[in-house]
């Protein structure tokens, strides 16, 4: 699902212009795995994921990602890879404010290349499927941090990508809602999904089978 | 992006803002509204000038015989039947009709009942003499023919006099307003070789006139009589009856008309077109005021389309994340940008439509306000505003310009929000 090859990356930003935060990163995940990639802050983590996820272009090497090479792709290609082959769960949930929970799931169906058929129905099913049946009228406002994660992830799934991405999805949630969302992962994990989650939760990243750690940009394997 | 995918996030989007985008289309409706409305009043007062002042028809010159010329050596000095039928021969003219002014001084001292009143005025008679063809249609058959001896002059009134005089003349003098065909059949006495304004020598004869109708071809500043009675006047009092005044050239269609204009001035003849730069002049200055109003009132869609670009160079910043989770989603760049142009732009079509709305409300309401407080004057109109449909079409087009120019470069900013960035942490 991921092949991964010799990437590097430099911060951009202001203060630190030139500094490593990802240095030969290599990885390969398989279809249906689920892992975790852990480390301290500032190791890169986020950063990883979102090269995985082509929101970020300005990476050195290999990236294979649902069998697409992620180099050289223009705005319109990695847009549509994203779109087709990425789900996308994010620590500060993300949704959209003005949208109620159905339409919010419903959204990734907006930017398909090709029309996607009964899009309210699947969507309400999404909701169903994390527990959320009954909710779907609810602006996200309207919902718990657990609620409002268990839309994110509705969200990430509706277009059924092979690979979902993670980014701290407990970190903003309390421990029932933290475990009822690790549960959810695993079970989604047994139907098959491949998931890839950043954390910083040990007992998110002892949910997942594989753990992998990012330490001052290098990836290593955890073993247990 | 699909349309219906599109509208529809457009339209969640503009539901989520209450107040400031609205405020900003009230902006745009704002400068459409005055732009439309005083275009709307230059068009109307234009249309009042041009058709009624001073009604012009973009078939028909009047040739005159030049004011100097070299005799007969270089041009003709004569518009004299020999001149009408070598213009009648040029390329392009449907038809020619002849005016010979009666150079016998005329007037008339009125003194008896006018419709009721008591009038007792006394003016200076002036005569055309026009070919029937001419005010065909605006006098019955045998009603405009050279009189039998004892038999009134038939003379026919200038629509335009009538106008002044029921709008101007009659309101000052307690008067009666009169219809067109009231004055039909009116007659009034005439005293031939006398004039009120200048000393004659001429015998003076007594004869009467009959009003046969009304015709915008009659002059203004008098009255018109048929062709063959002016020639007979000039004739029996020894002035010249042999020289048209003027000759009134119908084009075959507007097209023809330069090539006709020169061809006359080849002939050494002019083109009487007091008339027309009197209607030139006075469009021109409405049009100039309409100008200056008008750009005005595009200073203030310009304000518009600022304000747009503020207020959506603000939305920008406040919703990069939510322009992130989009990109995450697979929003391209360009679907990002036409988001926020959709925005723009259905504020810029409610302002246009509203302000389009505004004008024509505001239009009525001053024509309305107009027919209670002005008193009648000549020429007055039922609206002073026209708003044809070209006009109602730019309204609305100007105020989609206006936010789609504002929301042009946010847009762009918009599209280029980096995910990475505004989704970390």
């Amino acid at each position: 699902m991921i092949s991964a090859r010799a990437l590097a990356k430099r911060w951009e930003g202001p203060g630190a212009e030139g500094a490593p935060v990802l240095a030969d990163v290599s990885l390969e995940v398989g279809a249906g795995e689920f892992v975790a990639i852990t480390g301290p802050s500032g190791s890169g983590k986020s950063t990883l994921l979102h090269v995985l996820g082509g929101l970020d272009r300005a990476f050195e090497g290999e990236l294979r990602v649902a069998g697409q090479s992620l180099r050289g792709l223009d705005d319109r290609a990695l847009s549509r890879f994203r779109n087709a082959a990425l789900g996308f769960v994010f620590q500060s949930f993300h949704l959209v404010p003005h949208l109620d929970a159905l339409a919010n799931v419903a959204l990734p169906a907006r930017f398909a290349p090709a029309p996607v058929a009964d899009v309210r129905e699947r969507a309400a099913e999404a909701l169903g499927r994390v527990g959320l049946a009954g909710k779907e009228r609810r602006r996200p406002s309207e919902l718990s941090g657990g609620e409002r994660q268990r839309v994110a992830v509705a969200r990430a799934l509706l277009l059924r990508p092979p690979l979902l991405l993670c980014d701290e999805p407990t970190g903003n949630l309390d421990a029932a809602s933290g475990g009822a969302l690790r549960t959810l992962l695993q079970s989604l994990h047994g139907e098959g999904q491949t998931v890839v989650v950043v954390t910083h939760d040990a007992a998110m990243a002892a949910a997942a089978p594989r753990e992998l750690r990012l330490e001052a940009g290098r990836l290593s394997e955890v073993r247990r | 992006m699909r349309a219906g995918d599109w509208a529809g996030l457009v339209g969640a989007s503009l539901r989520r803002e209450r107040l400031g985008p609205w405020l900003s289309a009230l902006g745009v409706g704002l400068g459409v509204g005055s732009l439309v409305f005083f275009v709307a009043l230059g068009l109307g007062v234009g249309h009042v000038v041009r058709h009624d002042v001073f009604p012009q028809d973009a078939r028909r010159l009047e040739v005159i015989p030049p004011a100097f010329s070299l005799g007969g050596l270089l041009a003709p000095a004569r518009l004299d039947e020999a001149a009408v039928a070598r213009l009648r021969a040029l390329p392009g003219v449907q038809a020619v009709h002849r005016k010979m002014v009666v150079q016998v001084p005329a007037a008339c001292w009125y003194d008896g009942d006018f419709f009721g009143h008591r009038l007792r005025a006394g003016f200076d008679v002036f005569m055309v003499g026009v070919d029937r063809r001419l005010v065909e249609g605006d006098v019955a058959v045998g009603e405009f023919e050279d009189p039998k001896p004892g038999e009134p002059l038939p003379v026919l009134v200038s629509t335009r006099l009538l106008e002044l005089y029921n709008k101007s003349f009659a309101p000052t003098r307690k008067l009666p307003r009169l219809g067109p065909g009231m004055l039909a059949g009116f007659e009034f006495p005439v005293q031939l070789g006398r004039s009120f304004m200048a000393r004659t020598e001429e015998a003076v004869s007594q004869v009467r006139a009959r009003v046969a109708g009304m015709s915008p071809a009659a002059p203004l500043e008098g009255v018109a009589v048929p062709l063959v009675t002016a020639a007979r006047l000039n004739r029996e009092r020894g002035h010249d009856a042999e020289s048209f005044t003027s000759v009134v050239l119908v084009a075959e269609d507007p097209g023809a008309v330069p090539r006709i204009t020169e061809a006359t001035r080849d002939m050494g003849l002019q083109l009487d077109e007091r008339e027309k730069g009197a209607a030139e002049a006075a469009g021109g200055a409405v049009a100039l005021v309409t100008g200056a109003l008008a750009l005005l009132s595009l200073l203030i869609c310009a304000l518009a389309a600022f304000n747009i670009a503020h207020a959506s160079t603000a939305a920008v910043r406040a919703r990069e994340r939510e322009i992130g989770v989009l990109r995450a989603l697979g929003a391209t760049r360009r679907d990002v940008r036409t988001l926020f142009l959709g925005e723009a732009a259905v504020l810029g079509l409610c302002g246009g439509v509203l302000g389009t709305a505004a004008a024509v409300g505001l239009a009525r309401a001053v024509d309305r306000l107009a027919s209670q407080v002005l008193p009648p004057f000549p020429f007055q109109p039922p609206s002073y505003f026209l708003f044809p449909t070209w006009l109602w079409a730019a309204g609305v087009g100007l105020g989609l310009l206006a936010a789609v120019a504002g929301a042009w470069w946010p847009s762009a900013a918009a599209a280029r929000v980096d995910p990475a960035r505004t989704l970390a942490g």
